[in-house]
C-alpha cells in the first residue's frame, strides 16, 4: 500500500477516464465525497474528491508489473483518446505478464 | 471535553483497542519510562540491586489479579500468538501418537494456524464445533469428544462477536475427563472478572497490550502444572549455566533469554491500574458504551450488526452495499473514527455470520467516552445513509 500526495488534488475528469479501465464508485453525499477506483489485479485507489491525497494498493504477487500504473493513468488521463488507447494496449501487455505468471487463468478483464 | 482531546490527538476517535489499546494509562508510561532510566534488576544476569525485580512484581500482581495460586507458573512470552504456539507445540511435542484436538470456529489464527500445521503433519486431528448464538457450548463440546481427545483450544472472548464462553462448566468436565484444556483469554483479561482459582484450566493465554494496557510485544500464560508441556525453546536462563540442560524449574523452564523488560513494566502497571479503577467498575462503563453504540447503529437498517449483545465493548458491523475497507477508509479519513476492517485473524467466524466477506468492527476500552461513541455512531450512520441516497 502506497500513499501518495500530488501536485493537485484528483479532477472529476480524471474520475471519467478511470471508468475506461475498472470500476468507479463515488459517493458524492459525504462530508467528503469519496472515490474508489478498482481493477482486478492491477490496483485500487482511494481517496476524496477535492485531495490531494491517495491510497494506492497492489496485488502483492504483480506489484513488480503494475508498480507504475497508476502514475500511468496520470500521464495518459492528459492525453485524451489517444492517451486512453495507448494505455489499453500497456494494460494487454501486461495481462499477458500476468497470464504467464498464473499458468492457464485469465486476469480479469473490464 | 472534545474527542480525543483526553489523549492529546483532538478529534481523533480510536476504536480499534479490540487489536491494541490506546491510550495508554499515564501511569503505564511512566513505569516503562521509569524502566528505562535504570539497569534492569534480573535474578542471575546482574549485580546491579537499584532497579525494580519487575519480572518477579509482574507475576504477583497478575496472580493476584487472576486469582492464581502460583505466582512463579505466570510465564511471560511475546503475546498470546507465542504463548498459544509454545502450549499447542508443546503438548504435542509430548505426545507419543497422533491425538484428537477440539477446537472451536470462533477462534484466531493464532490458535488455528498451529492447530492447523500440526494436523497436516498428521499429529493431531482436529475438530471445530460450531457456535449458536454466538456462543459455543458444553453441550457442543461434549458431542466432538473422541476416545483419543487428549486437547481441547477454545477463546474465552471472540475478537469478532464479543461473545464470552463459560469456560467454567468447559473446565470442569474436560479436568473430568483428563482433557488438557487450553483457554485463549486475550480479548478478556482486563475486560471481565477471571477467577482462576475456580476454573480449573490447564492453561490460561493473555496478552498485555489490549485491555491490561500494557505495550505490544509482552503477553503470558498461567500454567499451573507444567509436566504436559515440552519444552520447545532452550537457552541462558540465568541459573545453573554450567549445565547444558535446560532447568525444569518454573517459570525459567520457559523463559530463556532476555525478558523484555519495559514490556512487563507496562503489564505490570497496566494490572495495578485496573485495580485501581476497578474491574467491575470497567466492565459496567464497556456494556453501557457498547449498548449504545449499538442502539445508534441500529436506527439505520442498512447497517448490519452481527451480535446486538456483546458480552465485551466489541462491535461488529457491515454497511449494506459498501464494501467494508471503503467504509474503514471513509470513517478514518473524512471523520477520524478508527476502526478494524476484514477478517480480523478469525476466518471461520466470517464464513458464518457475512460469507467470509469480513466486516467492520468498533472496540472500546476504558479511555473511549459516551461523546467519541456518538460522534462514531453518527458518523457510520452518515456513511450508511449516504450510500443509499
Amino acid at each position: 500500500m502506497k500513499e501518495y500526495v500530488l501536485d493537485e488534488p484528483l479532477t472529476e475528469n480524471f474520475l471519467k477516464f478511470l471508468e475506461n479501465f475498472g470500476t468507479v464508485r463515488y459517493l458524492d453525499n459525504l462530508r467528503k465525497p469519496y472515490f474508489s477506483f478498482e481493477k482486478e489485479l492491477f490496483i485500487s485507489i482511494k481517496g476524496f474528491a477535492g485531495d490531494s491525497n491517495v491510497e494506492v494498493r497492489y496485488k502483492k504477487e504483480f506489484q513488480d508489473l503494475t508498480g507504475d500504473y497508476f502514475h500511468l493513468l496520470l500521464y495518459y488521463s492528459r492525453q485524451g483518446p489517444a492517451g486512453i488507447k495507448q494505455l489499453k494496449g500497456i494494460e494487454e501487455s501486461l495481462k499477458a505478464k500476468m497470464k504467464i505468471r498464473m499458468g492457464t487463468h485469465e486476469p480479469g478483464s473490464e | 471535553m472534545e474527542p480525543g482531546q483526553q489523549n492529546g490527538r483532538e478529534g481523533l476517535i480510536y476504536l480499534n483497542n479490540a487489536a491494541t489499546s490506546w491510550p495508554k494509562p499515564p501511569g503505564v508510561i511512566a513505569e516503562v519510562t521509569k524502566s528505562l532510566q535504570n539497569p534492569y534488576f534480573e535474578h542471575g544476569r546482574t549485580t546491579a540491586g537499584c532497579a525494580v525485580d519487575y519480572p518477579t512484581a509482574a507475576r504477583e500482581t497478575l496472580a493476584r489479579f487472576f486469582h492464581a495460586e502460583k505466582p512463579g507458573h505466570i510465564i511471560f512470552t511475546q503475546n498470546a500468538t507465542d504463548s498459544l504456539n509454545l502450549l499447542i507445540h508443546g503438548f504435542t511435542r509430548n505426545t507419543t501418537a497422533p491425538f484428537h484436538t477440539i477446537t472451536t470456529e470462533l477462534e484466531h489464527n493464532s490458535v488455528l494456524r498451529p492447530l492447523h500445521a500440526l494436523e497436516m503433519k498428521g499429529a493431531l486431528s482436529l475438530t471445530t464445533v460450531p457456535c449458536t448464538n454466538n456462543k459455543v457450548s458444553l453441550a457442543a463440546i461434549k458431542a466432538a469428544i473422541q476416545v483419543d481427545t487428549r486437547l481441547v483450544v477454545m477463546t474465552h472472548g471472540s475478537n469478532v462477536l464479543g461473545s464470552v464462553q463459560d469456560i467454567k462448566p468447559v473446565a470442569e468436565y474436560l479436568r473430568a475427563n483428563d482433557i488438557f484444556f487450553i483457554v485463549d483469554g486475550a480479548q478478556t483479561a482486563g475486560h471481565i472478572p477471571i477467577d482462576l482459582a475456580c476454573i480449573p484450566v490447564d492453561a490460561f493465554v493473555f496478552t498485555g497490550h489490549k485491555a491490561l494496557f500494557g505495550i505490544p510485544g509482552i503477553g503470558g500464560f498461567y500454567l499451573p502444572d507444567p509436566a504436559a508441556i515440552a519444552v520447545t525453546k532452550q537457552g541462558g536462563t540465568g541459573s545453573d549455566s554450567g549445565s547444558l540442560q535446560q532447568p525444569m524449574e518454573m517459570p525459567t523452564r520457559f523463559e530463556p533469554g532476555t525478558h523484555n523488560y519495559p514490556g512487563i513494566a507496562s503489564l505490570y502497571a497496566g494490572v495495578r491500574f485496573i485495580e485501581e479503577v476497578g474491574i467491575d467498575t470497567i466492565e459496567q462503563k464497556a456494556h453501557h458504551l457498547t449498548a449504545s453504540f449499538v442502539q445508534a447503529l441500529k436506527k439505520t437498517d442498512t447497517i448490519i450488526i452481527y451480535n446486538e449483545s456483546p458480552d465485551l465493548p466489541v462491535v461488529s458491523f457491515s454497511i449494506d452495499g459498501m464494501d467494508n475497507a471503503d467504509v474503514g477508509f471513509i470513517l478514518a479519513r473524512a471523520y477520524q473514527v478508527i476502526t478494524r476492517t476484514g477478517l480480523h485473524c478469525a476466518p471461520l467466524i466470517h464464513r458464518r455470520i457475512d460469507g467470509g466477506r469480513g466486516c467492520i468492527r468498533a472496540s472500546f476500552s476504558w479511555f473511549t467516552t459516551m461523546e467519541e461513541c456518538r460522534v462514531a455512531t453518527s458518523a457510520i450512520r452518515e456513511v450508511a445513509e449516504s450510500a443509499h441516497h
